[in-house]
């Protein structure tokens, strides 16, 4: 390195410990380290110089801004967030109150409700015959196909919620077993159903809806009443609604 | 009753320790940039925001200085072009006979920073950012997209600069009394 470039290089950068340049510094016979020197001192006044004095409580109002920023963000995603918690309520409030109000409306929960002011039809005993089961159909516009299952001990013409329903109890092994038939009533499966106390059956027909239920009866007997009555109605050559 | 003591995030005190550490020379270096105190409060503010929102990309701690000079210099430009403040540039012909002439002891920092303050842009930007950066002329090449060699020019110029507007008029003044 020679002296033109040392000084070039020390005039660029002064403060580099390029070990070329502290070499020449150290060696050069021709005043670079005199120059050196002078340059350092005039870095330090550049320095001194260039040292401003900082406004007072800079870095705190700087902590300051961005804890405020950072505060404000905080809530606005808190109340983003608490927004879509009550949206999500709101949606499960509305879901809830339309599932409760179809489960109200649902043929199993209007059977049930319908039963307390027909109580007294479940301790009666005395068969009723073919021409008044018919007759009770009639009134519902209906007709059976098939014979009437045995131990008929009650048959009314009855509203179930909206439904025009002919109500039957059948007494079989000593166990009153409800039926209300809907006709026009339509449904697209056979449910089973527990419900304050009654057990039961909704039944899909190809002309309306059989509810069969009972409280404590066994299943043989409600399964036997069901498909009596299915059989009544539907002809027992008729296939099953919503079975294969 | 003891004091509630919350645990600071690892990222606040990161922020924290680097507005603690570098805002005096963000500070100053701003002032250079703007020549006006004010703007550089400004810009000092938010190129830390800035900083705040992207603190994840900073890899490691030696490299916080060059990064919030860089985010300084781009507010500025951003402050420069949404206000065009208006900014005359001095003559930028260096009388190049005093290029090797040995520096003299320069004066008091009032006289040099006013000199200072007359710099072109294009001298005092890299002049600042080595000065109180401490960064390298390739460093400032690298962060002002130049080539090194016109990062060492204008790092060259801007000393000779000085010198001649130190030991030009003031330095007469000087004499006289």
């Amino acid at each position: 390195m020679n002296c033109l470039d040392f000084r070039r290089r020390i005039g660029a950068e002064p403060r580099s410990r390029d070990p070329d340049l502290i070499a020449h510094r150290d060696t050069c016979k021709d005043g670079c380290a005199a120059f050196w020197q002078r340059a350092q001192r005039f870095e330090d006044d550049l320095e001194a110089a260039m040292a401003v004095p900082v406004p007072e409580g800079l870095a705190d109002r700087i902590l300051l801004a961005q804890a405020t920023g950072e505060r404000r963000g905080q809530v606005v995603r808190r109340r983003a967030w608490m927004a879509m918690a009550a949206s999500l309520l709101i949606a499960f409030m509305g879901a809830g109150m339309f599932w409760r109000h179809a489960d109200l409306n649902s043929l199993p929960a209007l059977a049930v409700a319908h039963m307390p002011g027909e109580l007294d039809a479940l301790n009666l005993t005395r068969p009723m015959t073919d021409a008044q089961v018919e007759a009770g159909f009639r009134g519902r516009s209906a007709t059976l196909k098939g014979p009437a299952p045995a131990g008929v001990t009650y048959v009314h013409d009855c509203m179930v919620g909206t439904h025009a329903a002919v109500h039957l109890v059948t007494r079989m092994n000593d166990e009153p077993v409800v039926a209300l038939y809907m006709p026009g009533t339509m449904s697209d499966a056979t449910i089973d159903f527990h419900r304050d106390g009654w057990d039961g059956r909704q039944i899909a027909l190809s002309g309306g809806t059989l509810v069969v239920m009972a409280q404590g009866a066994s299943r043989q007997t409600m399964d036997a009443v069901a498909r009596g009555w299915r059989n009544a109605i539907e002809g027992s050559g008729a296939p099953v609604v919503g079975r294969i | 009753m003891a004091p509630v003591v919350k645990d600071v995030n690892p990222k606040q005190r990161q922020y924290e320790a680097m507005v603690r550490a570098l805002s005096a020379d963000l500070y100053r270096y701003a002032f250079w940039l703007s020549r006006s105190e004010t703007v550089a409060q400004d810009l000092v503010q938010e190129t830390f925001l800035r900083a705040w929102k992207n603190l994840d990309t900073l890899r490691d701690a030696e490299s916080a200085k060059p990064w919030l000079f860089t985010i300084l210099r781009r507010e500025n430009a951003r402050l420069y072009e949404r206000k065009r403040f208006d900014t005359v540039e001095l003559d930028d012909t260096v009388a190049e006979d005093a290029a090797f002439a040995s520096p003299e002891r320069s004066g008091d920092a009032a006289q040099v920073r006013e000199a200072i303050l007359r710099l072109p842009e294009k001298y005092r930007d890299p002049l600042a950012m080595q000065v109180l950066g401490g960064m390298t002329g390739d460093e400032i090449a690298e962060r002002t997209g130049q080539q090194p060699g016109a990062v060492t020019t204008q790092l060259f110029r801007a000393r000779q600069r000085l010198k001649d507007l130190l030991g030009g008029p003031a330095a007469a003044e000087r004499s006289r009394k």
